[in-house]
């Protein structure tokens, strides 16, 4: 158990890194979810045609091809772009942190959309109705009769939207984003005792995961009260 | 910067060629994950104690860390142990295929589990009321009744997680195998255009994924004959 303690440091910021990750691409992945399921549900069809093709490619597509698109992809774009203005330039690389979380939120918001969508359709359209007659514009109807009742609705599909969120974060490591699949990875070629080293990144993942759980467990319950003392 | 189809055009047979090496590890941990579910359900519905203890803990400890993960800990991890590197399993453990079909099975089995005991949950308690009362014993309830209807009502479920698992396979290629996307990253190493070889593989997946979701939506229109029967 001694290779463990030298590396414990490391594999706490690591799991920082995750953390950190998991709350950029959590953050991204709501807003790209409420923005698309608004498009979805405009009513426009030229806004729906792409949010259609976006959900179908993104959910379509392996998680792991969509990094490294986007995270070998963007630099190539980036340094074409920089090239035009300064040809002396030879490379640019993405910060692989960014592109990774960028990655991951992307496929995830295409989810979310989908989810958010059908919470939307959950609100009582009298509710909406209600909000108009008062004179509320479209804008302050989002904002406070839409989305206080949607959030309930979209809650359990949520929870498990941010449990694969979470999950995702370890592909990073593909990319040489110093998380902890990556730090079990050095430790490994110092210690040879890969096992030990991979099943900490599994019981970690594992209490992160949890935590989740028991998170979303608790505003369900939460966002149920109104249901439960009625009963 | 320019889109080179014919870059494209030349590496579609290669890609092709991993595509068989992704349908492989599809069916088998497709077909493994299917059996362990059904054996998981059992043990989970069972109601007695020591059977649905490791069958929560499995399908917790699955659900809960991530693929790569697991592929890592079999793959990497196992080979720590002697009893392993001279065990009779070794000659399997040793190959990365059989690490990535292991580590896929036991991954759907946890995930399908899950959907199958949902549908379990849903048949109708009246319709089982109505074999019982009919005198039809509880194994043949499960086998008769049950069984037919949880299927039909997990197969959305199911569709969805089969796609999943076909993008899980692209998770082979980080220990070594040279499944599609392995097959894609060594060519984008080569030539270094993400853009054209990536895409093109996107699309490979896509269609198999829409194919998949056509497929199981016949088998569902297929299995929902009985309630149009009635409604008309």
């Amino acid at each position: 158990m001694s290779e463990i303690a030298g590396w414990a440091d490391d594999f706490f910021w690591g799991a920082m890194v995750v953390i950190r990750i998991f709350a950029v691409s959590l953050v991204l992945s709501v807003i790209i979810g409420l923005i698309g399921s608004a498009m979805k549900l405009s009513g426009s069809r030229v806004t729906q045609a792409i949010v259609n093709a976006y959900t179908v490619i993104f959910r379509g597509t392996p998680e792991l091809l969509v990094l490294l698109l986007i995270y070998f992809g963007a630099a190539i774009s980036l340094t074409a772009i920089v090239q035009f203005f300064d040809p002396t330039v030879k490379f640019i690389e993405i910060p692989p942190f960014w592109a990774g979380a960028f990655a991951i939120a992307l496929i995830v918001g295409a989810y979310m959309t989908e989810t958010f969508r059908g919470a939307f359709l959950g609100v009582d359209p009298g509710h909406v109705e209600a909000a108009r007659a008062l004179g509320l514009s479209q804008f302050q109807t989002f904002v406070y009769v839409r989305i206080p009742q949607m959030w309930r609705l979209a809650l359990p599909n949520f929870g498990n939207h941010m449990l694969s969120l979470m999950k995702d974060t370890a592909l990073i490591s593909v990319i040489g984003v110093e998380e902890i699949v990556f730090v079990a990875e050095m430790a490994t070629t110092v210690t040879s005792k890969p096992f030990t080293m991979y099943i900490i990144v599994a019981l970690i993942y594992l209490c992160i995961t949890t935590v989740i759980t028991l998170t979303v467990m608790a505003l369900e319950k939460y966002a149920n009260k109104h249901l439960a003392s009625s009963r | 910067m320019t889109f080179d189809f014919s870059l494209i055009f030349s590496s579609i047979p290669k890609l092709l060629s991993g595509l068989g090496l992704t349908l492989e590890l599809l069916i088998l941990s497709s077909f493994i994950g299917l059996v362990l579910a059904v054996f998981t359900l059992l043990m989970r519905i069972s109601g007695r104690w020591f059977l649905m203890a490791p069958a929560v803990a499995y399908i917790y400890i699955f659900r809960g860390t991530p693929i790569l993960v697991q592929i890592f800990v079999i793959y990497y991890g196992l080979p720590q142990f002697e009893f392993i590197r001279t065990g009779v399993l070794w000659p399997i453990l040793r190959e990365p295929f059989w690490c990535c079909v292991i580590a896929l099975s036991l991954n759907a089995g946890a995930y399908v589990s899950e959907i199958l005991r949902g549908g379990v949950l849903g048949v109708d308690k009246g319709v089982l009321e109505a074999a019982s009362a009919l005198g039809i014993s509880k194994s043949q309830r499960f086998i008769y009744i049950t069984s037919p209807i949880a299927i039909r009502l997990s197969l959305p479920a199911y569709c969805n997680d089969t796609i999943s698992m076909t993008k899980a396979t692209a998770l082979a290629s980080t220990v070594t195998l040279l499944e599609m996307t392995g097959v894609a990253r060594t060519i984008v190493a080569q030539t270094f255009s993400p853009y054209e070889i990536f895409i093109s593989v996107a699309i490979i997946y896509m269609v198999m994924a829409w194919m998949l979701q056509k497929g199981f939506g016949l088998l569902e229109i297929r299995m929902s004959r009985y309630l149009k029967a009635t409604a008309g």
